[in-house]
């Protein structure tokens, strides 16, 4: 299975609508329109429909945890343009298009990133009362901060042509892809006020998911295409991955293992969580 | 990179990510996995009980084996047979808890909505109370179980019934828990999808701690109390006063005391020709509640209780897979219990032994006195364990007349090769006699019957005298002959009632044999000064509990002198008054653990007391009983002990 489940598209939408409602597709500012750009191509939003479904599994409404999903989506699309730049990862394509930098320029892809988490951040204190958006904000600024993106990232970075351990790689994927999508998780769980419990079992979801996720993401930059992937592959070739730890077949395994993993952490919600297991699924045997 | 080192790879990794926090999802994935996936809310019901039962199941079944090694002694001889007995609780546990924790959660379920607005409110309330029913359920269980278990120490043992306690409450609470997830999973599965608040992730690692813990205290329970039953500290040492008196106690079994008069049993006043002092009494022997001989005679020969020496039936049961004897029950549920449990092959008749009493008997004591003792055939001595006494158990018999090795049968093994060349002339010379007594009897049946009591009879008689070794200061030997006669001639079965005149012959004949008996037994009943006879009868297995009769006489060592008729009528007493009243003529302290007193007109001595007698002593090789088993099942199944 390689497409999206299907119950995918009326999420996306929700927060495809709300993207384009806070990120104009057509605004006059170069920087705008390079937010736009990124924030509004093609993809999955596979973390937003994260938020979106814990909300709705704690009894939340989907529409409230809109806002917290977009904002997620934004701080997703932030890290992808600093990602690519010539400092950094230096990828020529992203979503299926030339990178941001190529397109509007590195100083303005910068500012753009910027302005996108910046944007996250707004929308989620506007959004909700004071105290829910207090801790939305800090959970988001936890996910972006040194224990979240930027440090995965700068670990990322100085591993670069050097052999890593097993810890250092995990740190680096708990930073880059996991804390995101744990973020999102709890976010989305927040939005519907679920208990303490709902939010550690989902917080286990999303922890094996997400690094189940980078696992795949790892071996697509082995075994996929351009085409596939929207990006630049082979990439990882001067990097540790999880594929040389493992191995394909090994990496893919354990990739199977994390996702049933997050399955098992779904028991007590019993059926109505079939929704998280399917996309579970999707993550395990994706192929883009 | 080889597949197998690809593997290994993948194994080191996943560790890894074990201990990164990774591959835990956090919950109690054994009680709730069934509600993982898309199934009914019975479905869910019916697995987690199913898992709940599992977990019972390890935790009580070690808790079960424990209890029973205390309640039914003799069934335990090994590690092994703990071991499979736990298995077998283990079993037994998963299927009742299995029922408990379905039915429970059946209710919690039915007891709240998932329609109703407060359900998301009111299912963890009502998880929580189910798991507290089971728990405390569970604890009224376990501590009822201690309180029988314990061999009666309580709280005289404060550390180990406190350790047992908390280790119950340890248990029960596990269950309890158990109980409430596997609820909760159950009310989270409902068709309309509301889910409930989950439980906290770490109660599936308190579980497993708890049930370590559990674990590791029943196992160490068992090794604590298994030692203080088998060293018998604080047994005082038995001091005895010499009586001068020798005692041979003569256990007949199947007496109606109304044949007892002197046309068949003359009375047996010592001869006065004999220069002593003559001592006796005669008593009236309350009427057991039991017909049945292995239970009645280990009563007289212990002066304990059926519930205290642990002698219960004749027939007992061993358990597949076990060494050790499961006690008899002769209630009706009991021997329901033994013919679905044979039906399946679980149990197979056994018959009583000497491994599951739990009091001494007097030789016992006797020997433990220092005193020279013998037992002759009585119930329940194999396997015999002696120090020092002759011991030829309810099996000497079988194994003298099929030869081989010992395995138990007679003790000391150095008297065995003695007996064992002296047997074809005990068994020609009771063979003789036998015939000499009835081979006159025109019913050839009858004749037969007779005939083979009295060479049973006379082959004890006979191997009694054969004994090798001193004077001995107490000989102790049982005849079955007559109640063995008495049961073939007088049970009718199912056919239909014999006419008076056959049954008046029938009532002839053991007339007849009790005069044989009497010709038997003669030379020992004509004691000479400084010696005892006990002559002890029991009406055998006969409809009705009837009474039996204790007489006691001899001639007291010079230079006593006693103004009395030879033998006087007492009145009526316990059987539980035979035990105290032969060890005090013999001088041995009493230990007030008897259940009866000793009776003073018996034969005179002071009255001592120590506090107990201790457990038997224990002979620790295991004894496979074959194929002697199965022959004397069939051999007692013959004669009518076992159906």
């Amino acid at each position: 299975m390689s497409a999206v489940p299907a119950f995918f598209g009326e999420y996306q939408s929700m927060v495809a609508a709300e993207l384009r409602r806070l990120v104009p597709p057509d605004a006059d500012a170069a920087v705008e329109r390079s937010m736009a750009y990124t924030a509004l191509a093609p993809s999955k939003q596979v973390r937003a429909v994260v938020v979106l479904l814990c909300a709705e599994l704690c009894r939340g409404r989907a529409a409230r945890a809109v806002p917290a999903a977009a904002a997620v989506e934004l701080v997703h699309a932030s890290s992808l343009i600093l990602d690519d730049l010539p400092s950094m990862d230096n990828a020529p394509l992203r979503r299926g298009r030339t990178a941001n930098h190529l397109a509007f320029g590195e100083a303005v892809a910068i500012l753009a990133a910027f302005g996108l988490l910046n944007l996250a951040y707004a929308t989620v204190a506007g959004s909700y009362e004071p105290p829910l958006a207090a801790r939305l904000t800090a959970l988001t600024a936890d996910a972006v901060g040194p224990a979240g993106l930027i440090g995965g990232q700068a670990l990322d970075l100085l591993a670069t042509d050097h052999d890593i351990s097993f810890e250092a790689l995990e740190r680096i994927h708990r930073g880059k892809t996991g804390a995101l999508f744990v973020a999102a998780a709890a976010c989305g769980a927040l939005t519907a006020g679920a208990s303490p419990e709902s939010i550690s079992a989902l917080t286990a979801y999303a922890k094996n998911l997400g690094l189940a996720f980078q696992i795949i993401d790892d071996l697509l930059d082995v075994e996929g295409t351009s085409e596939e992937t929207g990006k630049a592959v082979r990439e990882d070739a001067r990097k540790t991955t999880f594929v040389s730890f493992s191995g394909v077949a090994g990496a893919r395994q354990l990739a199977g293992e994390l996702c049933e993993t997050a399955d098992r952490a779904l028991a007590p919600f019993g059926a109505k969580a079939d929704r998280l297991r399917e996309l579970s699924a999707f993550v395990a045997s994706r192929r883009l | 990179m080889t597949e197998q080192q690809q593997d290994a790879r993948v194994s080191e990794l996943r560790a890894q990510l074990k201990a990164l926090g990774y591959l835990d999802a956090g919950v109690d994935r054994f009680l709730l996995a069934p509600a993982s996936g898309r199934r009914g809310r019975a479905n869910v019901a019916v697995r987690s009980a199913l898992r709940l039962g599992v977990i019972a199941g390890a935790l009580l079944g070690p808790a079960g084996a424990i209890g029973v090694a205390f309640r039914l002694p003799g069934l335990i001889t090994g590690a092994r047979d703990a071991l499979v007995l736990a298995v077998y609780f283990a079993a037994i546990f998963f299927i009742v808890f299995s029922i408990a924790a379905a039915v429970i959660t059946f209710v919690a379920s039915a007891a709240v909505r998932p329609e109703d607005d407060r359900f998301t409110l009111r299912g963890p309330r009502v998880a929580r109370a189910a798991g507290w029913t089971l728990a405390i359920l569970t604890l009224a269980y376990l501590t009822m179980w201690w309180r029988t278990a314990n061999a009666g120490f309580g709280w005289s043992a404060p550390i180990w019934t406190a350790s047992a306690l908390v280790l119950a409450v340890a248990i029960s609470l596990l269950l309890g828990h158990a109980a409430r997830i596997a609820t909760l999973g159950v009310l989270a599965s409902n068709p309309t999808g509301t889910s409930l608040p989950p439980v906290s992730r770490r109660s599936w690692r308190l579980t497993l701690a708890g049930g370590a813990v559990a674990f590791v205290g029943a196992s160490a329970l068992l090794v604590a109390t298994a030692s203080t039953e088998s060293v018998p500290a604080g047994v005082p040492p038995l001091t005895v006063v010499p009586t001068g008196i020798r005692l041979k106690v003569i256990a007949i079994d199947g007496v109606d005391p109304h044949l007892l008069n002197p046309s068949v049993w003359p009375d047996v006043a010592p001869a006065t020709s004999v220069v002593g002092a003559v001592l006796g009494a005669r008593y009236t022997l309350q009427p057991q509640d039991t017909i049945d001989p292995a239970r009645a005679w280990t009563t007289i020969s212990t002066g304990e209780a059926p519930d205290v020496h642990g002698v219960h039936a004749i027939e007992t049961r061993r358990v597949a897979g076990l060494q050790g004897i499961l006690p008899g029950d002769s209630t009706a549920i009991g021997r329901a219990l033994r013919t679905a449990t044979d039906t399946i092959r679980l149990t197979r008749p056994s018959i009583a032994s000497r491994n599951e009493r739990r009091s001494m008997t007097v030789w016992e004591i006797a020997e433990q006195a220092g005193l020279r003792t013998a037992v002759v055939n009585w119930w329940a001595t194999w396997p015999a364990a002696s120090r020092t006494g002759l011991v030829l158990t309810d099996r000497a018999i079988l194994r003298l007349e099929h030869g081989g090795a010992l395995d138990g049968e007679i003790a000391p093994a150095d008297i065995y090769p003695a007996l064992r060349s002296a047997w074809p002339s005990i068994r020609a010379g009771a063979e003789a006699k036998a015939a000499a007594a009835f081979n006159g009897v025109a019913d050839r049946s009858l004749a037969s019957i007779l005939r083979r009591s009295a060479t049973l009879d006379a082959t004890v008689v006979g191997l009694t005298d054969a004994l090798p070794g001193p004077v001995r200061d107490l000989d102790v030997v049982y005849l079955p002959g007559l109640d063995i006669a008495q049961h073939l001639l007088l049970s009718s079965g199912d056919e239909a009632a014999p006419s008076p005149s056959a049954m008046d012959a029938r009532v002839a004949a053991l007339r007849a044999y009790l005069g044989f008996l009497h010709g038997l037994l003669a030379p020992w009943l004509r004691p000479a000064p400084g010696e005892f006879v006990m002559l002890i009868t029991q009406p055998g297995r006969v409809a009705v509990p009837a009474a039996g009769t204790l007489t006691v006489y001899g001639i007291l060592p010079p230079p006593a002198h006693v103004e009395a008729p030879a033998i006087v009528e007492r009145g009526t007493i316990p059987v539980a008054d035979i035990a105290p009243s032969i060890l005090q003529s013999l001088g041995i302290p009493l230990s007030r653990e008897l259940a009866g007193e000793p009776r003073a007109a018996a034969v005179p001595a002071a009255q001592r007391y120590v506090s107990t007698y201790g457990p038997p002593f224990r002979d620790d090789s295991i004894r496979p009983g074959k194929p002697l088993d199965q022959e004397t099942i069939d051999r007692l199944r013959s004669l009518g002990y076992i159906k």
